[in-house]
């Protein structure tokens, strides 16, 4: 799954080629492993001004800290359906639904919760279904939007390191095929590919730092030419996979400038092709633009509006705001844009 | 509805107001330069001062008379009280505010549960609440009528009238409620009752197991046991049933006697012949079962207790770990030999209570640690189901018996024991005659611990988190090294960041502890930075360098694991890592942090339960922190220092030993030390054997063991067997004849009342002054506070509210020996009462609330029983809420307001005669608005010369501030006198001579500072000297 080797790439080079890699309708770059490995790039020398501080203003702040309705403890993943409702999952292990203004609409519980909880939702509107990735039970759990659970259609369950088993289940998408992706972690970090009928078509990864290896790929993302975008938090970078698995690109560097990023859990993407980025490490979200380049930060560790405390998660609405999942803090954070 | 009026306390003051016109007479002549106005304000200012102090004086106070009432229900929630009925009062206290109370009149309803004791459900609100349930949890095992009106007394409000409603069965049995209801209907509360009937049912009641006294071994005797069975009038049909006798010593029961019975209505007897074989505490329970559970209305009643204690020759109990077990057989079985009573007991079956160690004179600590179940390898998955261990209750029990009961207590050696089996730092060191550290040695090794802390998702996991470490860095010595890290946004130490994380602990405990307390641990998404700080950490220590490093990572196994480059460095530095896995995540979780522990040849602790968690950090700290143990290598013979009881008729020349626990002489006089190895020669760290009294028991340490590893050498000895046995009788609780004492004990009220008689040998009365004593039960201990009420008697009394067997243990003082009885306490009188004590609810009924009105019994007013929900809401039907009593009246005092009042007058008054303020402003403001409106006449226009003057004047005030800006001098500090302006001429009147012009050059000294500054002429006279230096010398 390497790459093929590149001569390593000065900084004037990789902004360029970023740049041309943009104009193809997003950034792709392979490049060796002494570029990304150890030296680490870091891109916020790329375009003379082009990262001004601050890409968004806070529209609204909701969420209380509390275990009864409506209320959310310690939330670790949210995913947004077509109707712009908010699904939450909490420490909990209730799945809480919200609309885009943060009414509570509903909530329910997944079936077990004793050995930990999920800590990854994406919506799937093609098929109008939650996919609830339950961590700690090695699994995919499937929910209609009302709370029902699809029991026939879990995948997983099995804990292992064999094709359809799996270690800490983080994220789960689909693509435009109905092709579904899983990640997970443990000491057998990888993701695997399942047919749009649950059956195992291939795995790529291993634990590690090296290109195409992952340390804890938290959340993946699928993009709309099916690339699978994959936040590898402990790797502190982002890679980017065709949907065979093989690696297009990776990028990013360990750091709390601006450009680099510290435990990246999650990202959106938006139609331009720009795409935000929610950092762990350092409490804040960055936009950068298809090539890479640093668009501005978004937050701060704090307690007050506007700052962020451990933020988990993010997603992008219809209208084009992020919602923020401001986990320290037990509330989410939207953003306009 | 509030009536308000003024009150006053002392009326004669006001008689002081006659003086007023005094006032005015003397004030009017004075007054008389002010004018009309300003007079006529003075004056009534005065007179309002005056006024209100005479108001003050008088103690004025403002009363309001309200027809507000306050109503608060007491729910009687005993246990004879059958459940239906204690529900069933919810929905009458609810249906009888929704019904009758006034909200406009603002009254209230409170409510108040009370068993035992009284507790308020609901204090007085205002509005109505449902009670959805009843939740105050009390003692439902008496009734304690009289605490539940106090109770009420103490909540309500003073400014409504006050009535209680007392929902009960009549029968208390702690209190007095009749006196409580004078008290309360004296001070105008109105009491109304509604009693509960309890329905006509047979009841069988166990009444007594009855012992004789003074038991003797061997000696046959009758146990009697009476049953009352009640049967409801008219039915004699008999009750049937099996009748156990059940006999307890310890933890050991056995059934003696399980006889069918028949029984007649009334009491009835029955006989069982016994004998006590063997010395011990005894209990004797007898229970009757019925064979149809129906026709029995209460079991709680159905048995009885009766205790009794058979003196012997003396009773020890080892303990020993339970991980090793059969180390000690042959010093058991010497000791048998000898004639005592030995109890082996493994440390995974420990006492749960003071009163199981009564049992024993001596207790012996043999080579057991203070917890087990860690495995002998050093590697290995433990499981916290297998820890267990001496609790810091259990801990203190031990050294209670000693200190305050007078039992025995000694520790024997070996590997596991002493220092080296944690015993450092607990209640049990204070109490042993040597402390467990060596606090002599010059050169110890150095260790160190890491530790990282991970949020788990365990329930109180922080909470958890802090505790073991303080632990930890309580079991650490000053010069060992501690460091911890967490995840707060990013891997930081806790302290020491500048220092590489890991800092000496002894000069900074106490700040270690101070940040564990405020230690807040985020979610660490993966080890291996932390890990790595840690790495580094150890390389970093070199001064001086620690003989043992160890790391110990607590967490649930989430983050991602470590590399391999950081466990390699671990490996290469010899740093054993301990991982604890709290509520790990299933396997992966498992997985990364065993891969941990085995790579680096640490331990895996599986935690289960928290409360173990303690355990495993100390014993992981006292692996960095130095060994105690000393090994002897040829094995020497202990000296003997001095003659002592214990080594009585044995020879000094001692077999040789080849090891001990190394401990340090406490620094106290009544430390004996009788044994002493030669090595090493600090004769404070060798001590073999040592003695000394400890509150009112014997302690002794033996630091090495009794022939299992260090003393092979002692079992084949002759004084083997007179050497043990002399030091457990030395130790043994002292019990004498007990024949001058004669202890009597009864129970009345829950409470029991313990009497001491105590006579000398001459019959004549002993005074004892340092009598104590202390009552133990399962369920904890009473002390036992005696006071002297007649020559020679002693009582105590405590609260016996446990049914159950209490052992008394009575210290008459120094040179006496320990007095030690039981007592048993039988089911509570709420279990003897089958009636409704309806007098004495009607009489608290009956009782007029101060002049007014008596109360009702609400349930003969609805003309229903009390025994349903529906019931309840017909009695609910009677108004509680009724205005048959006085309006409430409540004072409050204003006199401070008043002097307040008059101090604030008193200063307006010197106001309008000191100051004058002109009011021309406000006819020239009066004209001005007429002109604005048009109405006016407009001023004559002003003459030529004045415009032109206003101009100079405006001119040159801009010119000045020009200057004065550019040139940022400073003004004089005194403005010119009016009369040297240059426009005073202007503003002259008329016909006035005109003041002399100022020369032009007079005005440029507007311009001019007066004066320079004076640090301009320091300034001025610096440069001046500069320049003198600059200048080449002529």
């Amino acid at each position: 799954m390497t790459p093929p080797d590149r001569p390593p790439l000065d900084r004037r080079r990789f902004c360029q080629a970023a740049s041309a890699a943009a104009g193809l309708g997003g950034w792709s770059l392979l490049g060796g492993a002494g570029l990304f490995g150890g030296a680490g790039l870091a891109l916020s020398g790329c375009g003379p001004a082009a990262a001004e501080k601050g890409f968004g203003r806070l529209e609204a702040v909701w969420g209380r800290r509390g275990i009864v309705e409506g209320r959310m403890s310690k939330p670790r993943a949210i995913a947004i359906d077509p109707q712009d409702q908010l699904y939450i999952v909490d420490f909990t292990a209730r799945i809480l639904v919200f609309d885009d203004q943060g009414n509570f609409l509903r909530s329910w519980q997944t079936p077990e919760s004793t050995n930990g909880r999920p800590t990854g939702l994406t919506f799937d509107a093609s098929r109008n279904e939650l996919l609830v990735a339950d961590t700690h039970y090695y699994r995919v759990l499937f929910y209609t939007p009302a709370g029902e659970l699809l029991t026939d259609r879990t995948v997983g369950g099995v804990n292992g390191k064999g094709p359809g088993e799996f270690g800490f289940v983080t994220d789960a998408v689909r693509d435009s095929t109905g092709c579904l992706y899983v990640s997970e972690y443990g000491d057998n970090d990888r993701v695997q590919k399942f047919s749009p009928d649950g059956e195992y078509l291939l795995g790529w990864g291993s634990h590690g730092s090296e290109p195409g290896q992952f340390r804890r790929p938290q959340n993946l993302v699928i993009d709309p030419q099916d690339r699978i975008w994959v936040c590898d938090a402990c790797n502190h970078r982002l890679q980017l996979f065709d949907p065979q698995g093989e690696l297009i690109g990776l990028w990013g560097t360990e750091g709390s400038d601006e450009g680099q990023l510290y435990y990246p859990y999650d990202m959106a993407l938006d139609p331009d092709g720009n795409f935000y980025v929610c950092e762990y490490g350092n409490h804040r979200l960055q936009k950068f633009s298809p090539a890479g380049v640093p668009l501005g930060v978004w937050g701060g560790q704090g307690r007050e509006p506007g700052q962020l405390w451990d933020p988990w998660a993010l997603v992008r609405d219809s209208r084009g705001r992020l919602h923020v999942l401001d986990t320290g803090n037990h509330r989410v954070q939207r953003i306009a844009v | 509805m509030l009536d308000s009026s003024l009150a006053f306390d002392s009326r004669w003051w006001l008689a002081a107001l006659l003086l007023l016109p005094v006032l005015w007479g003397l004030s009017f002549g004075g007054l008389s330069g002010l004018g009309r106005g300003r007079r006529l304000a003075a004056l009534v200012l005065r007179s309002l001062v005056f006024t209100a102090i005479v108001l003050a004086l008088a103690e004025a106070q403002y009363t309001r008379t309200s027809d507000r009432l306050t109503v608060i229900y007491l729910l009687d929630q005993s246990a004879s009280i059958p459940e239906a009925q204690r529900e069933a009062m919810k929905s009458f206290v609810n249906a009888s505010v929704r019904s009758h109370r006034r909200s406009e009149a603002g009254d209230r309803a409170g409510v108040i549960v009370f068993g035992r004791d009284a507790t308020v459900e609901l204090p007085p609100v205002d509005f109505t609440y449902e009670m959805p349930r009843i939740e105050a949890a009390i003692d439902r095992q008496q009734t304690n009528l009289a605490a539940a009106m106090q109770q009420a007394m103490s909540l309500f409000p003073p400014d409504s009238a006050k009535r209680i409603v007392i929902v009960s069965d009549g029968n208390e049995n702690v209190g007095d409620g009749l006196r409580e209801a004078r008290v309360a209907t004296a001070s105008g509360v109105s009491i109304d009752v509604v009693p509960i009937p309890l329905p006509p049912r047979a009841d069988t009641v166990v009444d007594k197991i009855a012992i004789p006294a003074g038991v003797r071994r061997g000696q046959p005797f009758e146990a009697r046991v009476v049953i009352d069975h009640r049967t409801a009038a008219g039915d004699d049909t008999d009750g049937r049933g099996v009748l156990r006798i059940i006999r307890k010593r310890g933890d050991l029961q056995e059934i003696i006697s399980e006889s069918s019975v028949s029984l007649r209505p009334g009491k009835n007897a029955f006989g069982v012949r016994e004998t006590i074989d063997q010395a011990d505490f005894y209990t004797y329970e007898a229970r009757f079962t019925p064979e149809n559970p129906d026709t029995d209305a209460s079991n709680q009643n159905n048995a009885a207790t009766a205790y009794t204690h058979v003196r012997g020759k003396g009773h020890a109990l080892v303990i020993e770990d339970w991980e090793h077990p059969d180390e000690f057989t042959r010093l058991v079985e010497t000791l048998k030999d000898e004639g005592l009573d030995v109890t082996l007991r493994g440390s995974d079956r420990l006492f749960g209570s003071l009163a199981d160690l009564q049992r024993y004179d001596t207790v012996i600590l043999a080579n057991t640690p203070r917890a087990s179940g860690f495995g002998d390898t050093p590697g290995g998955v433990v499981s916290t189901d297998s820890i267990s261990g001496f609790s810091d209750e259990q801990i203190a029990m031990l050294v209670r018996n000693t200190e305050e009961l007078g039992c025995g207590l000694i520790m024997i050696g070996g590997d596991r024991s002493f220092g080296a089996g944690g015993w450092d730092e607990t209640a049990l060191e204070k109490a042993l005659p040597v402390d467990l550290e060596i606090k002599a040695a010059k050169v110890t090794p150095v260790g160190a611990l890491g530790m990282i802390m991970h949020a788990s998702e365990i329930a109180r996991g922080n909470y958890w988190q802090k505790r073991i470490a303080i632990e930890a860095i309580d079991a650490l010595g000053p010069r060992d090294y501690a460091g911890l890290l967490t995840w707060n946004g990013s891997d930081q130490w806790l302290w020491g960041q500048s220092q590489g994380g890991m800092i000496t602990v002894g000069p900074s405990r106490n700040q270690m502890k101070a940040r564990l307390d405020r230690l807040t641990v985020g979610d660490m998404p993966q080890f291996d930075p932390a890990m790595n700080l840690a790495a580094q950490s150890f390389a970093g220590l070199n001064n001086p360098t620690p003989a043992t490093k160890h790391l110990i990572i607590i967490s649930d196994g989430d983050p991602s694991p470590p590399s391999a480059r950081t466990m390699k460095s671990f490996i290469s530095q010899g740093v054993k890592i301990t991982t604890v896995a709290v509520g790990a995540h299933g396997p992966p979780g498992h997985a990364t942090m065993q891969q941990i522990a085995n790579q680096t040849g640490g331990k895996y602790y599986v935690v289960r339960n928290a409360n173990a968690l303690p355990r495993i950090y100390q014993r992981e700290a006292r692996r960095v922190s130095r060994p105690l143990v000393k090994e002897l290598r040829p094995p020497i013979p202990p000296q003997m220092m001095l003659q002592h009881e214990i080594m009585q008729g044995i020879d000094p020349n001692l077999p040789a030993i080849s090891g001990f626990v190394q401990t340090t002489v406490k620094d106290s006089s009544l430390v004996e030390v009788i044994l002493r190895s030669p090595e090493p020669p600090n004769p404070e760290s060798s001590t073999i054997l040592a003695t000394w009294n400890y509150g009112l028991g014997k302690v002794a340490a033996f630091t090495t063991d009794a022939g299992a590893r260090w003393a092979n050498d002692w079992t084949g000895w002759d004084g083997y067997a007179p050497f043990f046995s002399q030091m457990v009788r030395w130790s043994m609780r002292p019990t004498g004849d007990t024949g001058n004492f004669t202890l009597a004990t009864e129970v009345e009220d829950g409470r029991a009342r313990v009497i001491l008689d105590a006579l000398d040998k001459n019959e004549e009365f002993l005074e004892l002054p340092a009598i104590s004593g202390v009552a133990v039960q399962a369920d904890g201990d009473r002390p036992l506070s005696f006071s002297q009420v007649a020559p020679g008697r002693y009582v105590a009394e405590f609260e016996a509210d446990q049914a159950g067997s209490y052992i008394l243990m009575v210290n008459p003082g120094p040179g006496q020996p320990m007095i030690r009885s039981g007592l048993s306490v039988g089911y509570s009188d709420e279990f003897r009462d089958r009636e409704t004590n309806r007098p004495l609810l009607e009489s608290i009924a009956s009782l007029p609330a101060g002049n007014g009105e008596p109360g009702k019994v609400l349930s003969d007013e609805a003309g229903v029983e009390f025994d349903s929900a529906a019931a309840a809401e017909q009695v609910a039907a009677v108004d509680s809420y009724r205005r048959d009593l006085p309006p409430a009246v409540s004072r409050q005092p204003i006199w401070p307001l008043l002097v307040l009042g008059a101090s604030v007058l008193f200063l307006a008054d010197v106001f309008v005669r000191r100051v004058q303020i002109g009011f021309d402003w406000v006819a020239r403001l009066w004209q001005a608005i007429r002109q604005r409106l048009g109405g006016g006449e407009r001023p004559a226009a002003e003459p030529v010369t004045m415009q032109r003057l206003r101009s100079r004047k405006a001119a040159l005030r801009d010119e000045q501030t020009g200057r004065q800006g550019a040139t940022r001098f400073e003004t004089p500090d005194e403005p010119l006198p009016a009369s040297e302006s240059p426009l005073a001429a202007a503003t002259a009147t008329p016909g006035a001579p005109r003041p002399k012009p100022r020369q032009s050059d007079d005005l440029s000294g507007v311009e001019k500072p007066i004066e320079e500054a004076y640090t301009s002429r320091l300034l001025k006279a610096k440069r001046k000297a500069s320049q003198d230096r600059n200048e080449p010398p002529a």
